[in-house]
């Protein structure tokens, strides 16, 4: 029996821009309502008019910057730091769960003006950058005021403890796992020997253009091979420095919703996810097994851990066309292989079933709010604050 | 001096002064997130000793297995601080003995899972627990800490020799 909680989750990316981060806060408060909890959440926004969940409360529009090897759509400034201090003063939670609280974003914003039973996922995974020194005195006095932390996966722990030499817990993200059971395939997605890409192509670090690069290979042994990549991005601007001769094999299909997605996976014969780096969880990687469907991936320490070392699908070194064209080559031409790895996989991606995952997250809810303390505005600086505002706490 | 210079002058002494209470206030934060995560692993603990007493008093279970499980669950609710670490960690020890056993979660499955619920949970704790000591013992040996004495009286803080024992 647990306390039934209000809680307060802040997301530090736009909630209508595509984004793993996003996903996860969202399908985690629908958990959490569903177990008769009271979840707000806020968010950067882009379109109000768009949301469709109604415990979204939005902090403004967000801003793009270039983070991390992709653009963040994230938000700060005074504005939103006093639409997050009225949010968190209004909201009288049990507990705040900041998301990426050391991303310059409302999830800074939020942990620097809160205090009390607060915990903070770190999602990414990244190496130390040149000017740590410099940003360093900053974060780290705020994100000591986490009672909690937790990491998304063993690299993202491995980030936080290079970065700002903090430890965490790992809690990784978690999926529906029953809804990917008996998806079905799609006929006009099945083009004989097809292999399937997913993600925002257009950032380098997905790696799709080192799939094409393995493509002549394969073609060798494979000659009917075909390639659909789905998520969203501009065909035009991949495919305009593409060999020609290459263009009628790779077919685009756009952002596709979550059950074109199933249908995909169950479409073709082999899911590649060539990231070259930067990747923390690799969530997609859990739906793909989660359907049943043969895997390849790089051997970027998340995909490692998700696959457990390759039991759940194979592995390749990662930014190597070519043991990226042999492995699939190999795959493609062993159909008994990729059977048994579509059928087992689904059991290895139980581990991360919303049920499963969220018990671990409402365990530190518990850890942390267990005195009945609520969230209120930080006093700052406390002597100082009185000296100048004149009255105590 | 001139007056330009004793107005920087007072403006370095004002900013050196707010620093030294941001830092104190920072401190205070810390001690209190020790005490809180202190707090709440103690209460896991004490759950995990009444499990064990729950356990000792299963009939079928030996007497010497009884004896075992009802003395550290004891020593373990009632130790002094002194004695606290030493006492979890015979109990951890104790229940390992017995619950490690397949017999043991065939027969009671309800009580070695709720014993499993609870260990979990006391892991997690144990994770946070250090980290806020760690956390807290770095700042307070920073030198401006330690010669404005900014941390007051609060006790410096420790991890407990059974935390780091695996459980």
């Amino acid at each position: 029996m647990r306390r039934k909680l209000r809680i307060g989750l802040v997301s530090p990316y736009g909630w209508d821009s595509p984004g793993g981060v996003q996903v996860h806060i969202r399908d985690l408060s629908k958990f959490l309502i569903s177990n008769g909890h009271e979840v707000s959440v806020l968010s950067p926004v882009d379109n109000e008019e768009s949301i469709e969940e109604d415990f979204v409360v939005s902090a403004g529009k967000p801003v793009a910057i270039p983070y991390n090897g992709a653009v963040a759509r994230v938000l700060f400034g005074p504005v939103a730091a006093s639409r997050v201090r009225q949010w968190i003063s209004l909201g009288e939670f049990d507990v705040l769960h900041i998301h990426e609280p050391a991303i310059p974003s409302l999830g800074l914003l939020a942990c620097s003006i809160a205090e009390g039973p607060i915990v903070g996922t770190f999602h990414v995974a990244a190496p130390k950058f040149k000017i740590a020194f410099a940003i360093v005195p900053i974060v780290e006095p705020i994100v000591e005021r986490l009672r909690a932390r937790i990491a998304v996966s063993e690299i993202a722990r491995e980030t936080l403890m290079s970065h700002i030499e903090t430890d965490a817990v790992v809690i990784p993200n978690g999926i529906n796992w029953d809804s990917f059971q008996g998806a079905k395939p799609r006929m006009e997605w099945q083009l004989g020997k097809t292999i399937g890409f997913i993600g925002r192509f257009g950032e380098k670090r997905k790696g799709l253009s080192l799939l094409i690069d393995a493509l002549p290979k394969i073609i060798e042994s494979h000659p009917d091979i075909k390639v659909l990549v789905a998520g969203p991005g501009d065909p035009d601007e991949i495919m305009k420095d593409v060999d020609p001769t290459l263009h009628p094999r790779i077919t685009f299909l756009g952002l596709l919703s979550e059950d074109e997605k199933r249908q995909f996976f169950k479409s073709i014969d082999l899911y590649i996810a060539p990231n070259t780096g930067g990747e923390s969880f690799g969530i997609i990687l859990a739906e793909a097994m989660a359907t049943g469907v043969a895997i390849l991936a790089s051997d970027l320490s998340a995909f490692r851990n998700v696959l457990e070392d390759g039991k759940w699908g194979e592995l390749f070194s990662t930014s190597d066309s070519v043991d990226l064209a042999r492995r699939a080559s190999a795959l493609l031409a062993d159909p008994l292989r990729r059977q048994s790895l579509a059928s087992q996989s689904s059991e290895g991606a139980k581990r991360f079933d919303w049920p499963v995952v969220a018990e671990q997250i409402m365990d530190v809810y518990d850890l942390v709010s267990g005195n009945g303390e609520k969230v209120v505005l930080a006093s700052g600086n406390r002597a100082w604050s009185k000296l100048i505002r004149g009255r105590g706490e | 001096m001139s007056e330009l210079e004793w107005i920087l002058f007072i403006l370095a002494a004002l900013l050196f002064l707010w620093y030294l209470t941001f830092t104190a206030s920072r401190l205070d934060r810390l001690h209190h997130r020790v005490e809180t995560s202190w707090a709440s692993l103690d209460a896991l603990l004490q759950r995990r000793a009444a499990i064990a007493l729950e356990m000792a008093h299963i009939p079928s279970l030996d007497p010497a297995s009884a004896v075992v499980l009802t003395r550290s669950a004891y020593l373990a609710r009632e130790a002094e601080m002194a004695e606290r670490s030493e006492a979890e960690e015979s109990l951890t020890n104790a229940i390992a003995l017995i619950a490690e056993s397949e017999d043991f979660h065939m027969e009671f499955p309800e009580i070695s899972e709720r014993l499993e619920v609870v260990t979990q949970r006391i892991r997690i704790a144990i994770g946070i627990h250090r980290e806020a000591v760690a956390t807290t013992k770095t700042q307070r040996s920073r030198l401006i800490v330690r010669i404005f004495r900014l941390s007051g009286t609060a006790p410096l803080p420790v991890v407990y020799p059974f935390e780091e024992l695996p459980l």
